[in-house]
């Protein structure tokens, strides 16, 4: 009777803490969003993968029109640098001449829904309060976001206690592998936006790019049918790719990971397996009776693979 | 008083007497030679000293003082001009007394010191165990990660979407590839024949081209989360 009285007693204790934890966790990435849309910063950070680490800049601030500003530039190798201006996002790359898109954040290491709602991420993941550790010689409140099947990486976020504002982000696999990280190395933040994103204020930007407008769904002959829950179908179009062959294209997201599905028929008829990982992207590449199919991004390789199996003809179509 | 006698012994064998040491003692040799018990400590001393050094003989001789002591009674006697030191001894021994207290604590201190000495050799042998135990584990760990499904790093893409850093050629063969579990095997199994019939240029040759064909995917995806970013 005892034991029955203090099992439903600890009962009691621990699923109000766990309902705590992740109560705390979701203000602090409600926190990161505010902090990364209102804040005025000057940061510095070094992607961390392959070996290799890549430096950035990354400047944000919002002017006297509630006009946000950002740059994001890379800092080492040729020129290579993202400008926002509200809903005008400029990429200035060598390979092209520079493009702009209309949208309301850069793509760049940082994924953007961070900034946006993260309550999109809900039907997926879950927040997990971690605890504390120390980042940038600053108090760091950590957060895990864990997807709710196996088929997607853990990310673990360290956010800055004093301005909510993100100090290392670490991709992890189910294995607690390590694949990729960002870690800060430097975070200003000030009442006054800084002097290059004045300049940006007045800067004459590309013009948007009538790229971005290729969005619309064609009528596929291929289509996947399997996908880990919560990723959706963003885009899927027919489309050249390097110029030499057409292929069917698909973009699916489920708010923090983009894969990217590129199916064509091919002239070989069978091709050994194909893949690569590039810190946490995987690269997967097959082709079966004639049809190849790839798949990117960043997800398990198992995962790419499941989706590239299920890729099949829409029914009804012989081809 | 005894005690610390014993101490000053201690670190006499040790050869870790200091100066200090020196000038608030008497000679601590002429007490040794004085004293019967602290004689017997000093042979007991440099027995265990040995033992722990390793440096016993085969055969041990417990006693060699006796054996010597005739040795030097067969010797032609020599006079020493020094015989005033006797009496000088028994004054600095009653100075003693009144620095016993610092020595006390000074006592400790190379008591422990001692014992550090003691356990260190121990210690570090017991570290370099358990490291070399580690990296045998370590090393198995790697062995069984390398059988995992995790290929090598192959392509070096660009993070914002387009610097064509050198590809590395550090990518995995199909013979290789079909070691990993994630391999389809019917379709590796053509793979491998066709493979092994190719010669070495054409092998290099089909990876630079799979290498090409992953990066350009890369790239592609890279440019096209970019442009999607508009209608979300």
């Amino acid at each position: 009777m005892k034991l029955i009285s203090s099992f439903l007693c600890m009962l009691c204790i621990s699923f109000p803490a766990f309902a705590n934890d992740i109560e705390q966790a979701k203000p602090w990435l409600e926190r990161l969003s505010t902090s990364l849309k209102t804040l005025n910063y000057s940061t510095s950070f070094v992607v961390v993968k392959n070996n290799q680490a890549e430096p950035y800049h990354w400047l944000h601030g919002v002017d006297d029109k509630q006009q946000e500003l950002e740059i994001l530039a890379q800092l080492n190798g040729p020129r290579r640098d993202v400008l926002r201006r509200g809903n005008t996002v400029s990429y200035i790359e060598p390979e092209q001449d520079a493009y702009s898109v209309s949208s309301a954040y850069l793509s760049g290491p940082i994924p953007a829904i961070f900034s946006h709602d993260i309550e999109a991420l809900e039907s997926s993941y879950r927040f997990i309060s971690v605890g504390r550790s120390r980042v940038l010689g600053r108090v760091a409140q950590v957060i895990r976001i864990v997807p709710k099947d196996s088929h997607r990486f853990d990310h673990w976020l360290w956010l800055d206690q004093q301005s909510g504002l993100l100090l290392k982000m670490a991709i992890i696999t189910r294995q607690g592998q390590l694949l990729e990280q960002v870690q800060f190395t430097h975070l200003d933040v000030t009442n006054d936006i800084a002097e290059s994103l004045k300049q940006l204020q007045s800067a004459e930007l590309p013009s948007v790019s009538d790229v971005g407008i290729q969005n619309q769904q064609d009528e596929l002959f291929w289509h996947v049918s399997w996908l880990p829950q919560g990723i959706e179908i963003i885009k899927s179009s027919r489309r050249r790719v390097n110029n030499d062959k057409t292929v069917e294209f698909i973009l699916l997201s489920d708010g923090l990971v983009e894969i990217s599905v590129y199916i064509n028929p091919s002239n070989i008829q069978q091709r050994p397996i194909e893949y690569a990982s590039d810190g946490a992207t995987a690269v997967f590449s097959q082709i079966v009776d004639g049809l190849e199919v790839s798949v990117v991004g960043k997800i398990p390789l198992e995962t790419a693979k499941m989706i590239a199996d299920s890729v099949g003809p829409v029914a009804t179509n012989s081809q | 008083m005894s005690e610390s006698k014993f101490e000053t012994l201690s670190s006499l064998v040790d050869d870790s007497l200091s100066s200090i040491d020196l000038s608030k003692d008497a000679k601590p040799i002429d007490c040794i030679l004085k004293d019967e018990e602290l004689a017997q400590s000093w042979q007991n001393y440099h027995l265990i000293g040995d033992v722990l050094r390793d440096e016993m003989p085969q055969s041990l001789q417990l006693d060699l003082s006796s054996q010597i002591a005739e040795a030097i009674a067969n010797e032609a006697t020599i006079l020493s001009p020094n015989s005033a030191s006797v009496t000088a001894v028994a004054d600095e021994l009653s100075d003693n007394v009144a620095q016993e207290a610092p020595q006390v604590i000074q006592a400790q201190n190379r008591f422990t010191a001692k014992v550090k000495e003691f356990i260190k050799p121990a210690g570090q042998i017991a570290i370099a165990a358990s490291a070399a135990v580690l990296m045998v584990v370590g090393v198995q760990q790697n062995v069984a990660d390398d059988a995992a499904v995790t290929p090598n790093q192959i392509v070096q893409p660009m993070p914002l979407g387009g610097y064509a850093n050198p590809v590395s050629f550090n990518y995995l063969s199909p013979t290789q590839a079909e070691q990993k579990s994630i391999a389809e095997k019917k379709a590796m199994a053509s793979a491998t024949q066709s493979a092994g019939e190719l010669t070495h240029q054409q092998k290099v040759e089909q990876r630079i081209a799979q290498q090409r064909r992953l990066q350009a995917l890369i790239n592609d995806h890279e440019q096209q989360v970019k442009l999607s970013s508009a209608i979300k």
